[in-house]
């Protein structure tokens, strides 16, 4: 058998990790680099680095490198490769892959291995990438520091003491770590958003019904989509492409949602409007900063040719109240199936009722038995109309403030967190200190309506600090093409954290 | 509106978690700081307006043709059922 | 296959002078299994009696990352189902999630429909002691069936429930009626005549034994006249024709003999016991349910749209009212004919047919009700498998009609027919079953009869005339009931006369 040609299995590791995954496709696909050798650069990388980040769960090298090979042999097969060819990539643990244990950083599903493949994975596939491992986060995917993983926290790569945000911190820790060239995670209100904000790396949340949920475990279903995380606005788009588009097994999936045209990225600024919602830039608590960096951006797009509008969001200060009514009401009935009756864990018990209470008492964390708790009340006979059915007519209002904002601007300019990524163990005593972190994140998703994070600059301790474009429904190719403008001129995302680049040993 | 402890009791009993008295104190307790909050959302007017529960702009996929395809899990998934009787799953009887 | 009749009702002994001053007011919840290839939400196969847990998928599994696609033959079963019986149709109906737990429940809730179900309105019509009866309908909707959890029951030290989820996910509607019946035995008959809608229209095959048909009853009890509707009781597990009557009298009268004895009616569920015949309350420590129903996420609401409603709608087959009155019309039968030949479709099918062969639709209509159902009824035959063929039994009518054969002879042939495929004429040759006209034949025999009853032709001859009937008799049995009844007595009365 042909084996490709092996450069080195460590020492020009670096030059992989470093690189971006447009630079290790083009490679891979033009034979300069083999897929192989890529893939052990960046398993290598992350011996090192990993156990100290706790980035993941479940570590894939060997299918990891059977991949790789086999992507080689395709290629020097004749085979045309995919737009991913060799291009490692970590995947949010709440994404299924056949046989290989999905907890969803959950007690409850330990040892759990799924009998098949999510859709998002069999496009991987097709085109070429190699899945390495599956990342930690916040149990369920619910939370925004990935404390909540019943397995262990993960670790802020500029900075270990702080979170790395969540629920997707595993994914965005290893984009940032340079563990992995992309990673695709879920978001919600926000999960993949913010923890890109905290590691300064881009993070997608698509369009509601861009990419296919089959196979991503359910948190809120109204809400959740898959989105990848990159170190480029191009890596970004090209995760993108690779993934979404309608899927027959999702009935919520749209043909709408067509490939970013790569070309159509640096186009520019030129002829764009964005819009600056005031009043929720005015909300206490935003971080000094974060405005000044907000500031100085949208001074920036105006200077390479954007127009800035204000627009108006009244009802998006609602969002958080609304979010969290809707998501864990949406949770309460996805989680149902956590019974211990065909998967997972189950505990010992005298008749059913106890097996179903005792199961659910020991499998579930804390943050995710109150949130059952919370949505199970919202959709309780009595409380329905004032809470749940309530909560999803202010979603409307919510969604219509967005829908007349982008008809008057190609897309919006805020911030994606009110503050840098805080310490571990800051907040877990407080719930809702936690949740009212979310208010730039959550009304993009109530809306359904695409949103990048994209790094924008860092504060006066080093920390990344993201700012978010949000845009019309299936308007990807905008905010991408606004962020590669952005990447033009300002660095931020070409820094790495110290971690990221150490040399090998 | 405020949530006390026999409410609690309830919605855990729904939502089948077990809940010991500790903890049932501390979630009245959270949850009430969670539902004060979102109080504010009786303030908004939503008279005539529609509920939104999905956001899903266009065209739905196609709906399945009936045709039965290849069913061929159960050994996959019986094998790491908790508790398996043969070809079924097992559970303790329903009282 | 036909329904139980209408019999007595196993329930507590009750006068009936005080019966009769209460009313039952009883609504049926009839839940149908639809007759597709693939489950609702997932293409696993629908296939009855397979090995357990063979025909699951992640999808039905409730496995978690999952999410349900809808089937288009179930909404279009659905919708004819609607169609059929007058239903309004809604252009966009929602599903809904009902949460409970279970452990035959995968998902932990159960895709259904609930403020906005596919069909409201609509009725059945019935025929009770002859008079047709409407019996409304509040709506049906579309939803997903559960596993089965098959538990030890009576087994002695056995503490676990074993479950199958081969029927998990399959598609069923479920019937819900107005509280318009007013007896087991009306129950009955809307039961029947539901079951029989659904057979025509080939969406659910109608089969109770294997749970295609199950059915819920309510029912309450109110003094004559009341307006006022008492508290009412649901029983589950009613899932066979037999039962449906007996478990509601035995509810009607277990509530009046309550509210007799100044006791009150609960609200409560009991499950019917077939083995005793008795309902009693399910044992449940269950707090009260509270199904949490909201809009289900992963299925946006059901756009049908007029066209698609109308080329249902057109696609129609005859349903069993308007076939029984074009029966009537073009045959010319009587209403009870019309109503006995369209139990199923294929029954007016054979009908129609063996009617426009023999050219004789009241005749055909006769022998089907009579020879046919009565062998069928024995073996348990449907038509479809009935060893004489629509085209034979014609022929053989066409034979009785033309007066090749006697109405007596065809009830012999028939007898033939049945165990030998051959033509009905090649019978009657290789039988020799042909009646016997020749005058000098008819002679002969009236010579052996009068030759062997010298008594009863002296009678006749010293005037008896009575006794002549008897001799003709004796010359017909002789004949084996071939002989040509008139033709016979003329050759009699001539032998008779001039062997005087």
């Amino acid at each position: 058998m042909m084996r490709p040609p092996d450069s080195t299995r460590t020492g020009a590791g670096s030059r992989w990790t470093l690189s971006t995954a447009s630079e290790i496709a083009d490679a891979v696909r033009e034979g300069k680099a083999s897929a192989e050798e890529v893939t052990r650069a960046f398993l290598a990388h992350a011996d090192r680095t990993s156990d100290r980040l706790g980035t993941w769960l479940h570590r894939m090298p060997e299918e990891a490198l059977r991949a790789a090979r086999a992507v080689d042999l395709k290629r020097t097969g004749g085979a045309r490769l995919g737009a991913l060819a060799g291009v490692p990539i970590a995947i949010k643990d709440n994404i299924a892959i056949r046989g290989i244990p999905t907890t969803c950083g959950s007690k409850i599903l330990e040892g759990y291995r799924p009998p098949y493949d999510a859709h998002v994975i069999e496009r991987l596939r097709e085109a070429d990438a190699i899945v390495v491992g599956k990342t930690n986060c916040d149990e369920f995917a619910m939370g925004s520091s990935t404390e909540n993983s019943a397995y262990h926290p993960t670790r802020n790569p500029w900075d270990p003491s702080r979170v790395p945000g969540g629920s997707s911190g595993g994914s965005a820790a290893a984009v940032a770590a340079r563990e992995a060239p992309l990673a695709l995670g879920s978001d919600t209100g926000g999960s993949v958003r913010q923890p890109a904000a905290f590691c300064g790396v881009y993070g997608l949340k698509p369009t509601y019904g861009a990419v296919s949920r089959y196979g991503l475990v359910a948190f809120a279903s109204s809400l959740d989509q898959i989105g990848p995380f990159a170190r480029t606005a191009r890596d970004t788009a090209l995760a993108y492409n690779a993934i979404a588009g309608p899927d027959a097994r999702d009935m919520t999936s749209r043909a709408e949602a067509k490939p970013v045209d790569l070309a159509a990225l640096d186009r520019g600024l030129q002829g764009l409007t964005f819009g600056v919602p005031r009043e929720l830039l005015e909300g206490d608590g935003l971080a000094p900063e974060i405005r000044s960096c907000f500031d100085a951006t949208a001074e920036a797009f105006r200077a390479h040719g954007a127009r800035l509008v204000d627009v108006s969001l009244p009802n998006a200060k609602y969002s958080i109240a609304t979010y969290y009514l809707i998501a864990p009401a949406e949770a309460s009935s996805n989680l149902a199936r956590y019974d211990g009756v065909r998967f997972g864990l189950r505990a010992p018990a005298k008749d059913l009722r106890e097996m179903y209470e005792k199961t659910r008492r020991q499998g579930f964390g804390r943050e995710v038995r109150r949130r059952i708790l919370l949505g199970t009340y919202a959709l309780s006979a009595g409380y329905y109309d004032a809470y749940y059915l309530r909560a999803q007519k202010v979603r409307t209002l919510i969604r219509a403030d967005f829908m007349k904002a982008l008809g008057a601007a190609d897309a919006l300019l805020l911030p994606v967190t009110p503050t840098t990524a805080f310490g571990i163990g800051e907040k877990v005593e407080d719930p809702l200190a936690m949740y009212l972190n979310d208010i730039f994140s959550i009304p993009a998703s109530l809306a359904g309506v695409p949103a990048l994070s994209f790094p924008a600059g860092f504060g006066p301790t080093g920390l990344p600090i993201g700012l978010q474009l949000v845009g019309r429904p299936f308007a990807e190719e905008t905010l991408l093409r606004a962020a590669r403008a952005h990447e033009g001129w300002n660095d931020a995302s070409k820094k790495a954290p110290p971690i990221a680049t150490e040399a090998a040993a | 509106m405020p949530i006390d402890a026999g409410t609690v009791e309830k919605i855990a009993a729904l939502a089948r978690l077990e809940l010991d008295p500790a903890e049932r104190e501390r979630l009245v307790r959270e949850l009430q700081a969670i539902l004060s909050y979102v109080e504010q959302l009786q303030a908004v007017d939503v008279t005539g307006i529609e509920p939104t529960s999905q956001v899903t702009e266009g065209d739905p996929p196609p709906l399945r043709a009936d045709v039965a395809g290849p069913c061929d899990v159960r050994d996959e998934v019986l094998a790491q059922a908790p508790d398996r009787d043969g070809d079924y799953f097992r559970v303790p009887k329903v009282v | 296959m036909s329904a139980a009749k209408p019999g007595a009702a196993a329930a507590p002994a009750l006068d009936e002078a005080v019966q009769a001053r209460y009313e039952a007011v009883i609504g049926l919840e009839v839940h149908a299994q639809l007759k597709t290839q693939s489950k609702i939400f997932c293409p696993c196969s629908t296939r009855f009696g397979a090995p357990p847990n063979t025909q699951v998928c992640p999808v039905c599994l409730g496995l978690p990352g999952v999410l349900p696609v809808l089937n288009k033959r179930a909404v279009e079963f659905a919708v004819m189902t609607g169609l059929a019986v007058g239903a309004s149709i809604r252009e966009r109906s929602v599903f809904a999630r009902k949460n409970y737990f279970y452990p035959d429940l995968p998902k932990g809730y159960q895709i259904s429909q609930y403020d906005r179900p596919l069909c409201e309105g609509g009725e059945v019509e019935i025929l009770v002691e002859g008079k047709p009866r409407r019996i409304g309908l509040v709506r049906i909707h579309l939803e997903e069936d559960a596993g089965k959890s098959l538990h030890p029951e009576g087994k002695e030290g056995v503490t676990t429930t074993r479950v199958d989820l081969n029927r998990a996910c399959v598609p069923l509607i479920e019937i819900v009626s107005q509280p318009d019946l007013r007896s087991g035995a009306e129950a009955v008959h809307y039961l029947t005549k539901l079951r029989q809608i659904l057979v025509y229209l080939d969406v659910c095959d109608g089969n109770m034994e294997e749970g295609s048909l199950r059915c819920d009853a309510n029912v309450s009890v109110r003094k004559r006249g009341d307006r006022e509707l008492g508290t009412k009781t649901e029983i589950k597990n009613v899932n066979s024709f037999r039962f449906v009557e007996k478990a509601i009298q035995f509810e009607i009268h277990r509530q009046i003999g309550l509210v007799e004895s100044g006791g009150r009616v609960s609200q409560e569920t009991l499950l019917w016991d077939s083995a005793r015949n008795v309902a009693e309350p399910m044992r449940s420590k269950e707090e009260a349910h509270d199904y949490r129903y909201f809009p289900e996420p992963d299925l946006l609401p059901l756009d049908l749209g007029r066209p698609w409603i109308e080329s249902l709608r057109a696609a129609l087959p005859e349903l069993p009212d308007a076939l029984r009155g074009r029966l009537v019309r073009e045959h010319s039968i009587p209403e009870y004919d019309a109503e006995v030949l369209t139990e199923t479709r294929a029954l007016a099918s054979y009908y129609e047919e063996v009617a426009a062969r023999s050219d004789q639709p009241k005749l055909a209509s006769n022998w089907i009700m009579t020879e046919v159902n009565a062998v069928r009824n024995k073996t348990g035959q449907p038509i479809e498998e009935f060893p004489i063929r629509a085209d034979r039994l014609g022929a053989m009518i066409r034979m009785i009609a033309g007066g090749a054969i006697s109405g007596k002879i065809a009830k012999q042939l028939f007898e033939l027919m049945l165990a030998d495929p051959a033509a009905p004429d090649e019978l009657v040759r290789r039988h020799g079953l042909a009646p016997i006209e020749d005058g000098e034949a008819l002679r002969a025999l009236a010579r052996e009869v009068v030759a062997a009853n010298p008594g009863p032709a002296a009678e006749f001859r010293a005037g008896k005339e009575k006794t002549f009937a008897f001799l003709v008799g004796q010359a017909m049995k002789q004949s084996r009931g071939r002989a040509h009844p008139e033709k016979l007595q003329d050759a009699l009365r001539s032998v008779l006369v001039e062997d005087r």
